[in-house]
């Protein structure tokens, strides 16, 4: 008679591994869901820093000393000059409107109301410029310019952006422990239901290394499998709200608004949450079953 | 083999089940375990086999002072040791053959090292189409037979059986006891706590202990045993 490739010693599947399956695919899904937020808000952060800090705009209010096609030709001929300046662009009327079409609506507003020209500047990375020096420069020699930094926006943005991410690490955190409490709890549970086998092993000669080893294996992998089932329902997840946010699919404004996940390499970051789940239920298990045969003779 | 002296047990803080227990197992022994239910003979299988501790008095196996060995070397004194447990204790999401290979399993040997000897033991104990059979599946008398292969697949130096012929129609009773003498020929000591008289009377040169109220007495034979009964009463 053949005889099957010899079975673990713990049942493959039973109620209590069903229960535990569900259990680290639900903690699973959200703590990817969490991580990919707080990923998402990371980026958020560095990207919205990161580009005010290298760029400042010099507004050119209407001025009676100046008609506004010299106020513009002398504000870039000043700029240009100015040591560190990578580049200035004037802004053109139509990108003025369509940056500010989400609050005014579409239309010809910008010829009914007197809103300023605009001249994007970009600085030389890795380069210091004395940007006082250039805001009283084009005041002292432009009517009507003003430099603005992003000094204010920058410093809020920054702090917002790092508020929001501290937020978003603390519920990480919670939700680590949460998953944590429950995958040592449902570990247990399940080992408890299998107390009988640990009992016999240990009675027909077992040493205590070779029970645990064959318990943590076993809730190695099922701590790996519930992981995994989650990380794939939160990734499906943001795949799918990032289609949400595609700018052809979403509403006016949306273009605004994060898109949840972008880098390849954060979804390598989630790709630790079930490798830590697995992790969990295995030493778990192990510390269990060790517990458990520490009080028998 | 195994001696105990004065030993005593008690479950937490209730009343003690064993008293003074004292005796010696020799090696390539048999014994009985004769008594009535609840007077203790399966704690005292218990002690034996090291699972439950004694709360006093002085317990030696293999030359070794129970309560001076470490623990992590206990397990390497069970496996010199086969269990024929009274609820058979099979797992039921195993099958015959991996119930009874478990022993050799734990002993770190490889599937193709006893699986020929797994499958005439079972063969002989009338069970050679059922290897992969699950427990749950089994008859009363089939799980038994399983659990005895299970408990003389490592050929112990002793074997212990708490009632092994307790759900086997005669035939088998037979063939059970058949192996066990076998294997006390071979030179297996053998202990088996019953209560079964056939078996008794089928080993009349047996030596008995007899176990009353937690205190054991030993008579020569079944024949001195149902005397000392009649005196007592």
């Amino acid at each position: 008679m053949k005889l099957p490739s010899q079975s673990g010693l713990m049942p493959a599947d039973s109620a209590s591994g069903t229960t535990l399956h569900t259990i680290v695919a639900v903690m699973s899904f959200l703590a990817c869901l969490t991580l990919g937020a707080v990923l998402t808000l990371s980026r958020l952060a560095s990207e919205w820093t990161d580009g005010l800090s290298g760029s400042v705009t010099v507004q050119l209010l209407p001025s009676s000393q100046i008609s506004p096609d010299d106020q513009m030709s002398e504000a870039l001929r000043l700029v240009r000059q100015w040591p560190g300046i990578f580049a200035a662009r004037a802004i053109s009327r139509e990108e003025a409107g369509k940056l500010l079409e989400p609050w005014l609506g579409e239309g010809n507003v910008l010829e009914d109301l007197p809103v300023p020209q605009l001249i994007e500047v970009t600085l030389t990375p890795g380069r210091p410029v004395e940007l006082e020096g250039l805001g009283h420069a084009l005041a002292d020699g432009v009517p009507g310019a003003l430099l603005d930094d992003h000094q204010r926006w920058n410093q809020e943005l920054a702090s917002f952006a790092a508020s929001s991410e501290a937020v978003g690490w603390a519920v990480l955190l919670l939700i680590a422990l949460a998953t944590l409490a429950i995958v040592i709890f449902a570990t247990q549970a399940g080992l408890q239901a299998h107390r009988e086998i640990v009992e016999v092993v240990h009675m027909i000669g077992a040493r205590d290394v070779f029970i645990a080893t064959e318990f943590q294996s076993h809730f190695l992998w099922l701590g790996l499998r519930g992981g995994v089932i989650g990380l794939m329902l939160a990734a499906a997840t943001l795949l799918g709200s990032g289609y949400l946010w595609d700018v052809r699919e979403a509403p006016v404004g949306a273009q605004l608004l994060p898109q949840f996940i972008s880098a390849p390499y954060h979804y390598a970051w989630l790709l630790f949450v079930p490798a830590v789940i697995g992790l969990i239920a295995m030493s778990t298990a192990r510390m269990t079953v060790l517990r458990v045969l520490g009080r028998m003779p | 083999m195994v001696r105990f002296e004065n030993v005593g047990m008690r479950y937490g803080l209730g009343p003690e089940i064993l008293r003074d227990i004292s005796f010696t197992l020799e090696p390539g022994s048999f014994h009985l375990l004769n008594g009535p239910s609840g007077a203790g003979k399966t704690s005292l299988l218990k002690l034996i086999y090291l699972a439950e501790r004694p709360s006093r008095g002085a317990i030696s196996m293999f030359g070794r002072e129970i309560a001076a060995t470490p623990r992590e070397e206990l397990p390497s004194l069970r496996r010199r040791i086969g269990v024929v447990f009274q609820d058979f204790r099979l797992l039921d999401h195993l099958t015959v053959f991996e119930n009874v290979s478990l022993p050799r399993r734990v002993m770190g040997e490889f599937e193709s090292g006893y699986r020929a000897e797994v499958e005439e033991l079972l063969s002989w104990v009338g069970l050679g189409n059922r290897l992969n059979a699950k427990p749950p599946t089994l008859s009363g008398g089939e799980k038994q037979r399983v659990a005895i292969a299970r408990a003389v697949v490592a050929k112990p130096e002793l074997l212990l059986a708490d009632e092994p012929t307790g759900n086997v129609d005669p035939e088998i009773g037979g063939r059970i006891m058949r192996l066990f003498i076998e294997l006390n020929r071979l030179g297996t000591s053998v202990l088996i706590a019953t209560h079964d008289q056939r078996i008794m009377e089928r080993l009349p040169a047996t030596r008995i202990f007899q176990l009353i109220d937690g205190r054991v007495t030993t008579a020569q034979s079944a024949k001195d045993l149902v005397l000392a009964e009649a005196m007592r009463a």
